[in-house]
């Protein structure tokens, strides 16, 4: 990454004031608002609430005795927790979880339809719909997930489980290191869905992550 | 199924070359100027001032440029996809005849 700091500031410079100058003639011609742009970069900066899967996971990783129910049987465990009925996979469903460690990583796509489980990670992304997307993950699994910005060392194995209408999969994510003490209520709040679909690695908190001060991801 | 625009226009270059850059999952912005041409190009496709589609084949034809200059045979420094990024937003802003190239030059002959 220190490739950026090759770059000539000439260039930069001109592109900032560019994209100032872009703005603020779309402002001055009444096509945008100076709050239009801060509210697209917000959307993208809020985070969605804790799901019923970041609760599990949290739970699994307090509790090794729970976890070791989810993996085995994880409706059975999913209806120990205190989720709405509509929750704990009443529709038929079956769960699954695929438990990410050190040496295993796990990927969940469809290749046929959108069995995503809903319930515990909330509406499915667009992009899990996305025909290339599916196809692409299935064939090219590294090379997709490098596209995510993670970067699998490649002694890790991958597995790529296709959720079907039968059997709805979600990843168990890896616990990050720090996160020891941290409370179950705590622990939830840092699990997202794209962790639970095998996209993402779950991170402390966005400050404590990365190596550049001014990079922002959102 | 509800989708939000926002989630749609970015996640609708998934697995194809215009794909913006990610850290975990998360888009990765180095500038502010970055997040801002960003944000411009999908307020103003979302507020219906040009397709979403018609931003996205003038982003890659002007990463398809890049490439051909510059060859994709190895990792170039030099490589900005935000600059990209701005030359299509700039493009299409004046296709659509929301801004001239007369306009952008007056206002950057203004910057100190």
């Amino acid at each position: 990454m220190t490739d950026r700091f090759l770059y000539d500031p000439k260039r930069e410079a001109l592109s900032a004031a560019k994209a100032k100058a872009l703005e603020a003639l779309l402002i001055k011609k009444g096509v945008i608002t100076s709050e239009t742009v801060t509210k697209v970069i917000d959307f993208f900066k809020t985070k969605m609430g804790p799901f019923n899967g970041a609760k599990l996971v949290a739970r699994a990783w307090k509790d090794p005795a729970f976890k070791k129910r989810l993996l085995k049987n994880a409706n059975s465990a999913i209806a120990e927790m205190d989720f709405p009925p509509v929750m704990s996979g009443a529709e038929g469903e079956h769960v699954r979880v695929a438990e990410n460690t050190s040496s295993v990583h796990n990927l969940i796509i469809c290749t046929l339809c959108s069995c995503y489980p809903w319930t515990l990670l909330g509406l499915p992304p667009y992009w899990f719909k996305d025909p290339v997307f599916r196809a692409r993950a299935a064939r090219e699994p590294r090379k997709v997930l490098k596209e995510f910005g993670f970067d699998l060392d490649d002694s890790v194995e991958i597995r790529v489980w296709d959720s079907s209408a039968q059997i709805r999969w979600f990843v168990l994510p890896e616990q990050p290191k720090g996160s020891e003490g941290m409370s179950e209520a705590d622990l939830a709040e840092i699990v997202t869905p794209e962790a639970m679909m095998g996209v993402a690695r779950v991170e402390l908190s966005p400050a404590s992550r990365g190596y550049d001060p001014k990079a922002q991801g959102f | 199924m509800q989708t939000k625009f926002e989630h749609y226009a970015t996640t609708s270059m998934l697995g194809a070359p215009d794909s913006p850059p990610r850290c975990n999952a998360k888009l990765l912005f180095h500038h502010e100027w970055e997040a801002r041409a960003f944000g411009m190009a999908l307020a103003l496709s979302r507020d219906g001032f040009f397709e979403w589609e018609d931003f996205r084949q003038a982003l890659i034809a002007s990463i398809a440029e890049w490439e051909k200059e510059h060859g994709v045979d190895r990792v170039n420094p030099e490589w900005d996809y935000y600059e990209r990024w701005l030359l299509a937003l700039e493009r299409v802003l004046k296709a659509e005849a929301l801004i001239t190239t007369e306009e952008i030059q007056a206002a950057l002959a203004k910057e100190p």
